[in-house]
């Protein structure tokens, strides 16, 4: 333990993450923060593995953390662009165990295409960024970052540059954390986002925020360091490690939690000396900060706004203003907590959320996939509703193509089949391909069910590639999603979703085989095929109002004071005679299709 | 009536709140006023309550407003819920045989409300109670319960007979058009046949 080791920032990551106690790592290449995952996949006790992108790298991580295995995921500045979508929300919906995003930055773009900072997305998603300076701090900050989103619920933004990622110092290695074990509990209102829940989930967000900011300002990672000369100087990361070269005698604010920034302590240090300046790489986001606050700063007149700093361009910017008169003392003005919208009113009249339709065959997978005791990670479309009451058969709704890589990440945290994901066939064309391809890369177990109803329901049957249905209506090449997942590589059946035997048979022969699988449950959206399938009838004698097909979730069912009542809006799918258990439930004579009317017998 | 007055339309997904807006919209247009309205699409048209929000005057700048003038409800627990959304002394026009029952009343987890009179009473609220499911399967399609009740709302709306022929003509396909014209003839029939009070 003893042993000072000489690492790059990125190395210093890999072993702090490991000594963090995290089990996951996973990421996608890009300078300057590829050395990362190179290095977690040489060391023991933590799983590593490339992901097709970002997105799917930060999803896949999500399931791991969901699994109850600390997280980590890596990618250059860049990657947080691709990986914004699962980003954003994963900030309300939080973790289970620590999940922590590196995202390593390049100023000066010695090998970028752009030179965006980070910092925006900490603030953008209302979540803690850390910013080590050096080797050390990259491996201890890593931990901290763990402990912080545990204790916040929150994913943690790390933010690297190359000069840290890249940079060598010496790291004396800390005892490694001992973790107890984070099970695993479904929890639909935290990570099913749909409006409901996400309007109470993004409160929390906006409240989480401020105790963040309490948080930076007794942390003993903001650290005002006193000096000796009238100067003050405000810095993280590699940047403070310029200033503090440049300007040995100065007071320093040394920010090792950038966001939420503490204004407090910056108003200390405004205390101490009469002049204060800004030093960071490319945007001025702790200066605007600062300067919101009222308080006068010297920032990007003078630091360059564009390319990397060294202690030589930051004493050359700073040494003629801080020679000047100082400004004249000002109070900071501390910005007031936000205001939240006032909650809606409680009515006291029963509540009517949106539910699937009559007739809908997505209801028919959900019946068949809660049998099996897999997690199931759920995605965006109509039937993202199977998440909500009486069905309760999904556990996730993250953002657009989540599932997969979530169920992955989930089986690769467990090293076993333990979640299966439901995606929608437009879904699965937007982005669902990528993780199935990544899934099946890791070798992740799992099954993947796709509901196909032959069109983009949600949003108002809209075509996509799978129908060939262009936007001006006209027909074009559609593409088959067997094959797609044949040609990947990944075992895939397509079964008739109306014909419940077949699909459930399907998803069980799934459920038992080894390794990754597909099920395309096919079914066209009902409210494309308005013609009733047939008549249901009810056998009073039969029912006892056992509640097996009111389980299905069918508005066109209800308890009726002896036996189930069927509505009018019944569409004639069948779904109930299949999970009735005493044939109380049937179709009126022979199966004849096209009994139209509304009346019925 | 006030400078601007606001119509909000309330109902189940799948009912044809959006058509019944667009068509007073239309109306509003042909009476030479300037409108401005608002939905809430996607998620909403999935069987939940949808609402959807009319306005009219000389000049409107707002497409949104907490209270109604009038509140057009397709469902009669919607109804109730749209009592909320009216302003004091304004009027609820109510499709009352109408029951389009939540799951959680399915599952018993929550009871159906059943005295709308009186929650309009307690509210101030003058309530025009339809049977606009009776006048829909009369006018030849039970899916134009929203226009037989809004044929039904018309008689408390500042429009002229003409302009709401022009406004249905505008917004309702070709199609339909005659079975919806009959829904809101019989609409308006059999509200100023009942006493529809000051
Ligand atoms: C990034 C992103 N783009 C668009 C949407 C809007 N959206 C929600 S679900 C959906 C498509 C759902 O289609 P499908 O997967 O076929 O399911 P269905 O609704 O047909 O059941 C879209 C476009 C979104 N939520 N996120």
């Amino acid at each position: 333990m003893e042993r000072t080791l000489f690492f790059s920032g990125n190395e210093a990551i890999a072993h702090g993450a490991v000594r963090a106690g995290a089990a996951f790592a996973c990421g996608y290449p890009g300078t300057p923060s590829t050395e990362i995952l190179q290095t977690a996949a040489r060391l023991d006790g933590i799983h590593a593995e490339w992901c097709v992108n970002e997105k799917v790298a930060l999803e896949t991580a999500v399931g791991a953390s969901l699994a109850g295995v600390r997280s980590i995921v890596t990618m250059k500045h860049v990657g947080l662009n691709v990986a914004a979508d699962p980003f954003m929300t994963l900030s309300l919906t939080g973790v289970n165990a620590g999940l922590v995003i590196v995202s390593a930055d390049d100023p000066g773009m010695h090998s970028s295409q752009n030179e965006q900072d980070s910092r925006a997305y900490a603030k953008f998603a209302k979540v803690p960024m850390l910013e080590p300076s050096d080797s050390q701090e990259a491996y201890d900050f890593v931990a901290e970052a763990f402990a912080l989103s545990e204790e916040f619920d929150t994913p943690v933004l790390l933010r690297s540059t190359t000069r840290l990622s890249h940079g060598r110092g010496q790291v004396i290695p800390r005892v490694p954390v001992v973790l107890g074990p984070r099970d695993y509990a479904r929890d639909i209102g935290k990570y099913v986002m749909v409006p409901h829940y996400a309007r109470m989930r993004n409160r929390l967000v906006l409240e989480r925020l401020q105790k963040l900011r309490a948080r930076a300002e007794e942390s003993p990672l903001n650290v005002l360091e006193a000096g000796t000369a009238d100067v003050g100087i405000i810095a993280a990361g590699v940047a403070y490690a310029y200033a503090r070269e440049a300007f040995p005698k100065a007071w320093f604010l040394k920010l090792g939690m950038s966001h939420p920034l503490p204004y407090r302590k910056v108003a200390r240090l405004f205390r101490q000396v009469s002049r204060v300046a800004v030093v960071e790489e490319l945007d001025p986001f702790i200066e605007e900060q600062v300067r919101a606050l009222g308080l006068p700063v010297v920032g990007k007149e003078a630091i360059p706004a564009d390319g990397e700093l060294d202690q030589d361009i930051v004493f050359r910017a700073l040494e003629p203003f801080l020679s000047r008169r100082p400004p004249r003392r000002r109070r900071p003005v501390f910005p007031p907590v936000p205001r939240l919208a006032d909650p809606p009113p409680a009515p006291g009249l029963p509540v009517r959320p949106p539910v699937l339709c009559p007739g809908c065959t997505h209801r028919a997978v959900f019946t068949a996939l809660r049998t099996h005791r897999l997690a199931p990670m759920g995605d965006i479309g109509c039937y993202t509703l199977g998440a909500l009451p009486p069905l309760l058969a999904l556990d996730s709704c993250l953002c657009m193509g989540a599932s997969i890589g979530m169920m992955a990440g989930f089986n690769q945290a467990l090293g076993r089949k333990a979640a299966a994901a439901v995606i929608g066939d437009s879904t699965f064309f937007h982005s669902g391909v990528t993780p199935l391809i990544d899934a099946h890369y890791n070798a992740a177990d799992g099954l993947v069910i796709v509901l196909d109803n032959r069109t983009t329901a949600m949003t108002g049957l809209q075509g996509h590639p799978g129908t060939g249905l262009r936007a001006d209506g006209s027909r074009g090449p559609a593409v088959d999603i067997q094959k797609l997942c044949e040609g990947i590589g990944v075992r895939c059946h397509t079964v008739d979703a109306s014909d419940y035997g077949v699909l459930e048979a399907a998803v069980k022969a799934e459920v038992d085989a080894p390794g990754l699988g597909v099920v395309v449950a096919l079914a066209p959206c009902v409210l494309m095929v308005p013609e009733k399938a047939g008549e249901i009838v009810i056998d009073d004698e039969r029912c006892n109002l056992c509640g097996l097909c009111l389980d299905v979730g069918c508005p066109a069912l209800a308890r009726g004071e002896d036996s189930v009542s069927i509505a009018g809006s019944c569409t004639g799918c069948g779904l109930c005679t299949e999970v009735c258990r005493r044939g109380a439930l049937s179709f009126a004579g022979a199966t004849g299709a096209g009994t139209a009317g509304e009346g019925a017998p | 009536m006030s400078v601007t007055t606001t119509v909000s339309l309330v109902g189940v997904g799948g009912q044809g709140i959006l058509l019944a807006a667009a068509i007073l919209a239309e109306t509003a247009f042909a009476e030479g006023l300037d409108v401005k309205a608002s939905e809430v699409k996607g998620m909403a048209q999935r069987g939940g309550s949808v609402l959807s929000t009319v306005r009219f005057g000389e000049h409107v700048w707002s497409p949104v407003a907490r209270y109604a003038d009038v509140v057009i409800a397709t469902e009669l627990l919607e109804g109730h819920r749209g009592l909320g959304l009216l302003a004091p002394q304004g009027t609820l026009v109510c499709a009352t045989t109408t029951r389009i029952v939540p799951g959680s009343v399915l599952r018993r987890e929550e009871e159906y409300p059943d005295d709308l009179p009186g929650a309009a009473a307690a509210r101030g609220a003058r309530l025009i109670a339809v049977d606009a499911e009776a006048l829909a399967r009369e006018a030849g399609t039970l899916r134009a319960v929203n226009v037989a009740l809004l044929g039904a709302a018309s008689v408390v709306l500042p429009f002229a007979a003409a302009s709401w022929q022009r406004g249905l003509a505008a917004a309702v396909p070709a199609k339909i058009l005659e079975v919806n014209e009959r829904a809101f003839a019989l609409g308006r029939g059999a509200v100023s046949n009942e006493e529809v009070g000051p």
